[in-house]
């Protein structure tokens, strides 16, 4: 479970998050939209303590993240898949993760296995596509086996086979009884993911409901996420 | 509770998995053959000299001309341990796993100031070993001096290395860039001395004795009047402030990693 508080973020002038509550509960993937610049990543690195809110706060479970001294067996997020040491194998990379929170190799053998990458986990990372980083990504998030994931556009880069592999694992984390919080542009995907759809723009929240509900009020996810981000667009051409 | 020998463990794989540090460790302890191409040219001009002349002949120790690789090298590799993770964005994984985040920059600082200890030795008896043999008696027996008189100075000279490995940890995670970290421990090592070096007296003596390559001589009480740095502080004092130019910038690292957004 993720629940917001009215969190609120300020730069300077600039209010990147603004007075957002909402809940992400277990059993099913959420999805998180907004557009370029909504606020979504700034909303996942508050929740996971990397900046402190201005105001307002975020549990996970019930509590502050910056309460956990082993995170990794409470959450696992994967915020950005580029954001590794090219020179550095796969396995290596998600050892020197997992010893932190007193994880085995075991452990990241398991997950190597589990995201498909275990023929190349002793390859450096550089070599990696974007695709193949996306995947070792979501094998750090796995490495504690959290009841909490959260992942940051994790289907850029994936071809359709991985695109298809992630959207079966999203689904079947969820059906683990797991809270799943995704952000994703990819309307279509979103309706075949998720099952709950919150929706920022300018840091605000615009609206939280089922995908259900939202099929039902409009043709598609796609029109309903066009309908109620239209003013709230802050980077895009004429529509 | 999230073990320190976790995150101990998690810095020194960080360390060893990546191929830069594997070179700078080469590079460092190749000081050793600096040291033994020094001794040669040393002895070889001490041969070819007149009899009268040999008798006067001294050298700089070379240990301590040699330093410099390994000192630069641990500086460089202490940078590069925290840079390297601000420049590829893992540094955002590394603190989400590590909330409380001075655990992770405790554990760094002993991966790369173990690591430094380790380098600035073996280069530094490396180097006396080898240039004893290489010298033999020559320069008045300068090499075959008892080795425990010897011994105080080359015991600073490689503690001198891993200050410079945790001042290029605790500059890189100030800077949160390679480029700017590395550009002052230069600055600070070389250009400021030499800066200072050409200032009026007594200012140039007085700010010559806390540069950080005056140190080992002030510690072990070891000065010479050729030195370019001063040599005004007694061996306690010399002690803290080597102490303090590793200490300082990570504390205050410390403190603003606590705070920062990441």
């Amino acid at each position: 479970m993720i629940e917001l508080h009215r969190l609120t973020k300020r730069y300077g002038d600039t209010l990147a998050v603004d007075d957002l509550s909402f809940k992400a509960g277990p059993g099913h993937v959420t999805g998180f939209l907004g557009p370029n610049g909504a606020g979504k990543s700034t909303t996942l690195r508050l929740i996971l303590g990397l900046d402190a809110s201005t105001s307002g706060h975020a549990l996970i479970n019930g509590r502050p993240y910056a309460s956990f001294t082993r995170p990794m067996h409470e959450v696992g997020a994967l915020l950005d898949a580029s954001a590794v040491h090219g020179g550095r194998s796969a396995y290596n990379h998600l050892l020197c993760l997992a010893r932190t929170n007193d994880i085995g190799p075991d452990r990241v053998t398991e997950v190597l296995k589990q995201v498909g990458l275990e023929v190349v986990g002793r390859k450096r990372v550089g070599g990696f596509s974007l695709g193949m980083k996306q995947r070792l990504g979501i094998a750090a998030a796995l490495l504690g086996d959290p009841d909490v994931l959260m992942f940051d556009e994790p289907v850029n880069g994936l071809d359709p086979d991985g695109v298809r592999w992630i959207r079966g694992l999203m689904r079947s984390l969820a059906a683990e009884g797991r809270t799943i919080l995704l952000s994703s542009h990819l309307m279509s995907e979103m309706a075949l993911t998720a099952e709950r759809i919150v929706i920022i723009g300018r840091g605000k929240l615009v609206a939280e409901s089922t995908v259900a509900e939202l099929t039902a009020a409009y043709p598609s996810l796609e029109d309903a996420y066009m309908a109620l981000t239209a003013s709230s667009v802050q980077f895009g051409g004429v529509r | 509770m999230s073990s320190f020998a976790g995150v101990l463990a998690s810095e020194w794989i960080k360390l060893r998995s990546v191929r830069s540090t594997h070179l700078i460790l080469v590079l460092g302890i190749s000081a050793v053959l600096l040291g033994y191409a020094l001794a040669n040219m040393a002895a070889g001009m001490y041969d070819d000299a007149p009899p009268q002349q040999r008798l006067s002949a001294r050298i700089a120790d070379i240990e301590e001309v040699v330093a410099i690789v390994p000192q630069l090298c641990m500086g460089i590799l202490g940078t590069l341990a925290i840079t390297s993770e601000y420049a590829t964005g893992m540094i955002r994984t590394s603190l989400t796993i590590v909330p409380r985040r001075w655990p992770m920059l405790v554990a760094k600082s002993a991966v790369v100031g173990a690591l430094g200890l380790i380098t600035g030795a073996t280069a530094v008896f490396g180097t006396y070993a080898v240039t004893r043999w290489v010298l033999g008696d020559r320069f008045s027996g300068a090499y075959t001096a008892v080795f425990a008189d010897r011994l105080p100075l080359l015991i600073a000279i490689s503690v001198s290395v891993p200050v410079f490995a945790l001042l290029g940890l605790g500059l890189g995670a100030l800077m949160r860039s390679s480029a700017g970290a590395i550009a002052i421990l230069v600055g600070l090592v070389y250009v400021i001395p030499m800066i200072i070096g050409n200032i009026p007296e007594p200012w140039s003596e007085r700010l010559g004795s806390v540069m950080i390559g005056a140190l080992p001589r002030e510690i072990t009480g070891d000065t010479i009047t050729t030195s370019v740095y001063g040599s005004l502080l007694p061996p306690a004092l010399a002690a803290a402030v080597l102490v303090a130019y590793a200490a300082l910038p990570l504390l205050a690292a410390a403190w603003l990693m606590r705070r920062r957004n990441a």
